[in-house]
């Protein structure tokens, strides 16, 4: 059928706020030209709904109401204590950093100078004054990119643009922080390019933070593009905590050269509509990826994992796991696929997700896919979905730990297991103070 | 891993251009006019001698099927089907009402003892003593003869083709037809609704444990003729039923439509078991011709306590769209659905089950083998979901696939809805993961991790298959000795 559907108040709200900040959006004319396409685009795509099977059940025409006008200043004033507090337990890691004001680069509180191995710009500078070629490579939908792709075409304000040269090991993380701040709600697109060039290695952690005191309502598009050349490898963390109610939009596409190795881990908590979306696809023989993750959601928050590995060449491997807890009416997706084309011979893929519910309203849809054309493949995907134990909980009860103290326990010991994938110990340190927090919050359950 | 030697050996003996039942059938019949209109669905009411409310019935349906589009969803391509361009009945002219086998035309007669089917009672099985099966053969659009019906009678039991459901016992029709299927579900059913021709009746007063296997074997005959048949089932308090149903067709180079609906309704502590072989006309070794087989089938259990399971073999037709579900209506329901699907030469399968758990306590087991060669596609899509309300529901769903060369597709897309914390759902495609206790046990007892494995998932499918009629066994036994070495996710 093809029926003209009328256009939500959101979507109207979406072109009118392009139409009112166009202007004012970095970038030279072949930019204005490529946000006007993708605006044009998303207007005959609309907001993706769940007739569509990638968001089936992350409905974003039904659940976003309200557009934010786009944040186009960087007028809030931000000190490194205040930005100290907003980072909480990621303070402590130890990395070079590169910080974005609600969505704008903010030179004064960055240390990313002296990066050994790491070349750092920011997107929105380099909009000012690169040539025409490399600004439309820098402001592209990327191929096959759906509606909130295009979305962060139109809008996209800055970014972190990080080379890590050939060769070269960059031996202290790099942290692309995103701080959200001020009293008025608003709308922030960023975008990230990560290139790890041949025999490199480094870390990126992305940390998207809120400082105590902001708005509670704020929504996100970021779109961070990453490749890694042959025998290079990039460990990846993606943190993102708010308070509740924020509408967190991001993917994450990936494209791997021969033997190189990838690895990602995304920690979600407080957001109040998240998508984590990540497209992972091996171009060169003997790439190994290992994607993992833990969110948390509790209230009415809901968190959309969607994980798309494209085994285009033979050889390679991939793992995911990913582990979500959810409480009160919190609500965990899913969507896990695996493509083996057919001269992906002697893959190896494996996936799990699973779920902790705990609490009677809470709902958790999974879809681990597997599509496969290959035949000499080992492939495999589980899901499982259940309360705490009753018997294990009892156990402990028996040896004298307090009911509370044993469900917290058993549930930092679920959502552990994830965050024991992450390679830096000092980040696996802040993720799990994160939870331990998130916890401690807890109704006590 | 790759497939093992036996493996592919196994699977070539059932490849395509092995299929043995592609005869025809030389016999006059009755067809409606070509196309699909109001007067098609009047034409078929009246050929039945149908009450005005199942026309009506059938004409709601025609209405809402007219306003549907084809669904495109599944992984499975092919031509648009033109509805205009096919008989939406047909019926072998000598069945006008026979009152005995002696009365059936020798020809059909002849037809089922070539497909092995024994329609006459004292006729018993081959090597299978005490073994009786009763049996409604459908030829076409119409039921030609039922086997041991009287005797069904004295349980109580009533088994008849649905045309004759409706003339003999309207109040159980009309309370029950499309109560678990409505007209409106889908675009084959509500096709189904408007046009279905014949089909199967069952119905099992309470209490009562139906004292013989009953069958339905369906034969498509005719040239571009479509068959729409629709089986009710109905279960009441604490009875017990086991059916089986075989398909075959004629060899054809163009494509034949087979829509059919199939409802099962368990009352309190009702089971119903439903078996499949389905083996239509796969289409040649090019892919040219085999039956189109978009099949609707669905059970409600509906009481407490009660159950479903679906056992399919599929092995036939060039194109499957299909998948028995369980609606677990009932607080302690459970359902379970157990696939072997194979896929050869350029056959398409899209297959599977929906659990849908309502009632609180009910519980679900999938257990499905794909197994694609040649240039097939072959895709499991499951659901599994539990309602807020539904407490304490388990589901353990295993799905195994095997590819045979590197033309051909095997893929698996499970959707899983857990509504509520209480529900304990667990999804795993890994052999090594069936159950770890089981192996181990076996191991220990000297076994290989293979044969292990096999063991335990043939244990779940085989007290089911065991009990199909001994035609079917042999093809369900080769299916079954298929090694899950070398399977994938």
């Amino acid at each position: 059928m093809n029926v003209a559907v009328m256009k939500t108040k959101a979507e109207q709200a979406i072109s009118e706020s392009f139409e009112a900040a166009a202007e004012k959006l970095p970038g030279t004319d072949v930019v204005r030209e490529r946000r006007a396409q993708a605006i044009g685009a998303f207007s005959s795509l609309g907001l993706p709904h769940r007739r569509i099977e990638e968001w089936k059940y992350t409905d974003l025409r039904a659940n976003v109401k309200e557009i934010f006008p786009a944040a186009l200043d960087d007028a809030m004033p931000l000190t490194i204590a205040e930005l100290i507090v907003a980072l909480g337990p990621l303070a402590h890691v130890d990395a070079h950093r590169i910080v974005f004001v609600n969505g704008h680069h903010r030179a004064g509180l960055g240390d990313f100078a002296d990066a050994a191995g790491f070349e750092v710009a920011a997107l929105g500078e380099l909009l000012a004054t690169a040539t025409e070629d490399v600004s439309a490579d820098l402001v592209s939908t990327p191929e096959g990119g759906d509606a909130v792709e295009t979305l962060n075409t139109a809008f996209v304000t800055d970014g972190a643009v990080v080379r890590v040269t050939e060769g070269a090991s960059a031996s202290k993380p790099l942290l692309i922080v995103f701080v959200r701040t001020g009293g008025s709600a608003s709308s922030v697109a960023v975008r990230n390019f990560v290139t790890v060039e041949d025999g490199a290695s480094a870390t990126v952690i992305e940390a998207h933070v809120v400082l105590p005191g902001a708005a509670q309502d704020a929504q996100l598009n970021a779109l961070t593009e990453v490749t890694v050349g042959n025998n290079a490898a990039l460990h990846h963390a993606k943190v993102a905590v708010d308070e509740g109610k924020a509408l967190h939009l991001t993917s994450c596409d990936v494209t791997l050269s021969a033997d190189a190795t990838y690895r990602n881990f995304q920690f979600s908590a407080g957001l109040g509509l998240a998508r984590n979306g990540l497209n992972v696809i091996f171009e060169g023989e003997g790439g190994k990826i290992d994607l993992s993750g833990g969110y948390l959601a509790r209230r009415a928050e809901h968190i959309d994992t969607t994980l798309v590995v494209d085994h285009a060449v033979p050889r390679c491997e991939s793992r995911e796991l990913f582990k979500g807890v959810l409480e009160d009416h919190g609500r965990g997706v899913f969507q896990g696929k695996i493509i083996v084309r057919p001269d992906a011979q002697k893959t190896d893929g494996k996936q799990m997700s699973q779920a902790l519910m705990l609490s009677e309203d809470a709902e958790f849809d999974s879809k681990p896919e597997l599509e496969i054309y290959a035949d000499d493949v080992v492939c495999g995907h589980g899901t499982t979905v259940a309360e705490l134990d009753p018997d294990l909980l009892f156990y402990c009860r028996s040896r004298g730990i307090p009911e509370k103290e044993a469900r917290a326990l058993m549930i930092e010991s679920f959502i552990g297991e994830a965050i024991e994938k992450v390679e830096n110990e000092q980040l696996r340190g802040a993720l799990a103070s994160y939870a331990t927090q998130w916890l401690g919050r807890s109704s006590g359950r | 891993m790759a497939a093992v030697q036996e493996t592919i050996d196994q699977v070539r003996k059932i490849d395509v251009d092995q299929y043995k039942y592609g005869f025809e059938t030389l016999i006059d019949s009755i067809t409606a006019p070509k196309g699909l209109d109001e007067s098609t669905v009047r034409f078929i009411s009246a050929k039945k001698g149908e009450p005005e409310w199942l026309l009506n019935w059938r004409l709601e349906a025609f209405t809402r099927w007219k306003a549907m589009t084809e669904p495109t969803w599944a992984k499975v391509h092919y031509p648009k089907i033109d509805f205009q361009d096919l008989y939406y009945y047909s019926a072998p002219k000598s069945t006008e009402g026979p009152k005995s086998l002696a009365e059936v035309d020798p020809e059909l007669l002849e037809t089922y003892k070539k497909l092995g089917i024994p329609l006459k009672e004292q006729e018993v099985l081959a090597g299978v003593q005490g073994s009786r099966v009763a049996v409604d053969a459908v030829f076409d659009s119409v039921s030609v003869v039922t086997t041991f019906k009287d005797e069904l009678k004295k349980a109580g039991v009533i088994f008849c083709s649905i045309s004759e459901a409706v003339r003999e016992h309207p109040e159980l029709v009309k309370k029950y037809l499309g109560s678990v299927v409505p007209q409106s579900d889908n675009f084959y059913a509500s096709l189904n609704s408007a046009v279905f021709s014949d089909g199967s009746f069952v119905y099992v007063p309470p209490g009562v444990r139906c004292p013989m296997e009953l069958s339905t074997y369906f034969r498509i005959n005719a040239k571009q003729t479509g068959q729409f048949e629709r089986t009710l089932i109905i279960a009441d308090r604490g009875a017990y039923v086991s059916y089986l149903e075989g398909c075959t067709a004629p060899m054809r180079d163009e494509h034949q439509l087979h829509a059919a609906v199939v409802e099962l309704v368990a009352l309190d502590e009702a089971e119903i078991k439903y078996s499949t072989v389905q083996n239509w006309y796969p289409g040649d070794a090019q892919g040219k011709g085999g039956v189109y087989n978009f099949v609707t089938k669905r059970g409600d259990c509906r009481g407490h306590h009660s159950k479903i399971s679906w056992t399919q073999v599929e092995t036939g037709s060039a194109i499957t769209w299909k998948y028995p579900s369980c609606i677990l209506r009932g607080d302690y329901s459970r359902g379970e659905f157990y696939s072997i699907a194979v896929s050869n030469g350029y056959q398409q399968v899209d297959s599977g089950t929906k659990m849908i758990h309502l009632g609180k306590n009910s519980s679900s087991r999938i257990i499905s083998k794909g197994i694609a060669a040649g240039y097939s596609q072959n895709t499991y899509r499951g659901l599994v979901s539990a309602h807020r309300k539904a407490t304490n529901v388990r589901n353990f769903t295993n799905c195994d696939s095997l590819l045979i060369g590197d033309k051909c597709g095997a893929h698996t897309v499970p959707y899983i809805e857990a509504k509520n914390s209480s529900a304990h759902f667990e999804h795993e495609a890994t052999t090594s993961k069936i159950s770890d206790d089981m192996l181990f046990y076996c191991r220990q007892r000297g076994l290989s991790s293979e044969e292990a494995v096999a063991l335990v998932v043939n244990g779940f499918v085989r007290d089911v298959l065991q009990q199909l009629p001994m035609e079917f066994m042999a093809e369900s036994q080769k299916l079954i000795g298929i090694s899950l070495e070398g399977s994938v996710g």
